[in-house]
């Protein structure tokens, strides 16, 4: 039960949808936007990212569920209200969280043919759970009162990565309307947990007349597989070790980002990006269980076998077992295994208004916002093992002082219809700072809200005029 | 305007980001959550044939037929700490012209016993075969004794039997498990 408290804790003291990261996105006074567009405009000359500081990324989120919901004062006993939520959620529910830390991020303009290079290393921790219904009833009730009642083991599905990227990009802002970049990206994956597209069904119902016994438990048509790399070895390695498989010592992959920022007229912009289009190879320290089949249990038969003195009967619970394992049998598989990467898709249209920045219309390349003020919508969405997860964004943009961007959005996610987020960037002579946060309407309680996510940071920027 | 907008903007931003907390909750609560499954599990059955009951070539009686296996989840830890009822169901067909004692005799590893039920069946006949049913309901301290056990011995004695006997004793059972699963300190 500890575990399932800290478990919430986790969720609602972490401070949306995991990695959108729907404020940061086109906020292009904070270097690190370049990693949620490779072809967003980039308005300075260079900037390094101090290192372990230039971007901290939290979020955890739930559907259907938050730490109040379960850990609220209340008068209705707290098992009253997990049980009524196991009911109230589906299998589509789920619980997720990112952790992201920039390790390292720089970038550069090149004089001569002004391409923005950007370089970096990041670490991450990801992972999705589906809210497994049927098993959570089954644990929570039993089966007594679900008789013929097809329990989907199919429901079973969740990832889990922890992993370190390389990345190196380019952006070139190609003529006055478009601005284009790649970025290449290496994955060093240190571990990865997976178990998703399960089939099956457990089902136990009375026995007609001809049945040996009372009920027959079935599990039918099982297909339930776990895939798992970098984790049976945990018990015999070193720290250091495991850590070596965040420099290449483990199982890598490629990948890459891709975007465009394409400018329509003096105020419509348009943009996009696809992210993580990529696949990890999972050949070292793999370790993979498969279990397929289908059984009918009816418990054990007796037969009575003539004895003679001193000599015991048959080992019937081991042949229950032996047949079991034999019928819905559990493979443990060695061979390696690609894993693809969850790729994001970011899109936005933003119409810019208000004063000029500098006071008077000015067409240069590269300047940031150019007007002071801009509304837009935005798109995101994440392929998860049961579908894209999609998040739209209605946000408002506004340099608040030369020094400060601001920037309030309004999210519909599958957690919420009411998240609210607000970010500034600040430019303090060279000194860049950002956060941004959202579902701020909690903020007052984060235990009510079912997603939080936080991603702040610290940069030096070299300005384009300087 | 701007320096207007300043002041607030970032005064919201702190308060929000510095004073944000989780408040109303009772973390505690969670040594409460406790799991009440109550789950329906086949035991054991059999088919013993009238036959059985005598031997015809030493033509002498087999007055108790006995057997014996191993139930090894019930002495399992988890088990010893979640179950707190069990409700045994023996539904026994007889279409042989006796009466049956049946004894259950729960052992440990050490072949000593922690629980014992004995109930008689009904004699029947091949034409009309006679349901008796038997439930054992066992908690409180029983429970304790119960879990203890990793085997079941079952005893069938028939007080008399000839050559001639006809029809089977079938048994049929079941165990409705009441759990309670929670943080045990």
């Amino acid at each position: 039960m500890r575990i399932i408290s800290v478990f919430f804790m986790a969720f609602g003291l972490s401070v949306a949808m995991a990695q959108n990261k729907q404020i940061l996105y086109g906020l292009e006074e904070v270097p690190q936007s370049l990693m949620l567009n490779p072809g967003v405009k980039v308005p300075q000359k260079a900037h390094f990212g101090i290192p372990f500081l230039s971007q901290i990324h939290i979020n955890g989120g739930a559907t259907g569920v938050s730490t109040f919901d379960i850990f609220g004062n209340s008068n209705v006993d707290i098992n009253t209200r997990i049980r009524n939520k196991i009911f109230e959620m589906d299998a589509k529910d789920f619980f997720t969280a990112t952790q992201q830390l920039e390790i390292l991020n720089f970038g550069w303009r090149s004089s001569e043919k002004e391409i923005y290079f950007s370089g970096g290393i990041y670490q991450e921790l990801d992972f999705v759970v589906y809210f497994p219904k049927d098993l959570a009833i089954l644990a929570w009730d039993g089966n007594r009162d679900y008789l013929d009642y097809k329990f989907d083991l199919g429901e079973l599905s969740a990832t889990a990565d922890l992993l370190t990227v390389y990345h190196f990009g380019a952006n070139k802002q190609i003529n006055k309307k478009w601005t284009v970049g790649a970025r290449a990206k290496l994955y060093s994956s240190i571990l990865s947990a997976k178990s998703t597209n399960n089939k099956g069904s457990f089902v136990t119902s009375l026995s007609d007349e001809e049945g040996p016994n009372i009920y027959q438990h079935r599990v039918e048509n099982a297909d339930v597989k776990v895939q798992t790399s970098g984790i049976t070895s945990l018990e015999n390695s070193s720290v250091g070790k495991v850590l070596g498989r965040a420099f290449f010592g483990g199982n890598v992959g490629l990948g890459v980002d891709l975007g465009a920022t394409y400018k329509i007229n003096e105020n419509w912009t348009a943009s996009a990006s696809v992210l993580d289009v990529g696949v990890i190879f999972h050949s070292k320290d793999v370790e993979q269980y498969h279990a397929t089949g289908s059984y009918t249990l009816n418990g054990i038969e007796l037969i009575f076998p003539p004895l003679s003195e001193g000599e015991s009967t048959l080992p019937y619970y081991d042949d229950l077992e032996a047949e079991i394992e034999r019928e819905v049998p559990i493979d443990t598989i060695n061979s390696g295994y690609s894993q693809l990467r969850p790729v994001k898709v970011n899109a936005g249209v933003t119409y810019s208004f208000g004063k000029f920045l500098g006071g008077e219309k000015c067409d240069c390349l590269n300047q940031g916002l150019e007007r002071e003020q801009a509304i837009g919508l935005q798109y995101y969405s994440i392929l998860r093992p049961k579908g894209p997860q999609m998040a739209a964004t209605l946000f408002y943009e506004r340099r608040l002082w030369k020094f400060l961007q601001a920037k309030a959005t309004y999210t519909v996610d599958p957690y919420s219809f009411y998240n609210v987020g607000l970010g500034a960037a600040m430019d303090l002579g060279k000194f860049n700072f950002y956060i941004a946060a959202d579902n701020i309407l909690h903020y007052g309680n984060i235990a009510k809200a079912k997603s939080v996510s936080l991603q702040l940071g610290f940069n030096i920027k070299i300005d384009q005029e300087l | 305007m701007k320096k207007n907008l300043l002041s607030p903007f970032l005064g919201v931003l702190a308060i929000l980001l510095l004073f944000s907390c989780v408040k109303d909750t009772d973390f505690s609560q969670a040594e409460n959550v406790t799991l009440t499954p109550v789950v329906e599990l086949d035991l054991i059955y059999f088919n013993a044939e009238a036959g059985e009951f005598f031997d015809s070539i030493t033509n002498t009686s087999i007055l108790t037929l006995r057997d014996t296996t191993e139930i090894r989840f019930l002495d399992d830890t988890g088990i010893q700490e979640s179950l707190v009822r069990a409700e045994f169901l023996f539904n026994f067909t007889n279409s042989i012209p006796r009466t049956f004692e049946v004894e259950f005799q729960f052992l440990n590893e050490m072949n000593e016993e922690t629980y014992r039920e004995i109930t008689s069946v009904d004699a029947g006949t091949e034409l009309a075969p006679v349901l008796t049913q038997f439930i054992d309901n066992v908690e409180g301290e029983e429970i304790t004794q119960l879990t203890m056990a990793d085997r079941v011995v079952i005893s069938v004695t028939i007080p008399s039997s000839d050559a001639s006997l006809q029809g089977v004793l079938n048994l049929q059972s079941k165990t409705t498990y009441y759990l309670e699963i929670k943080e045990r300190s």
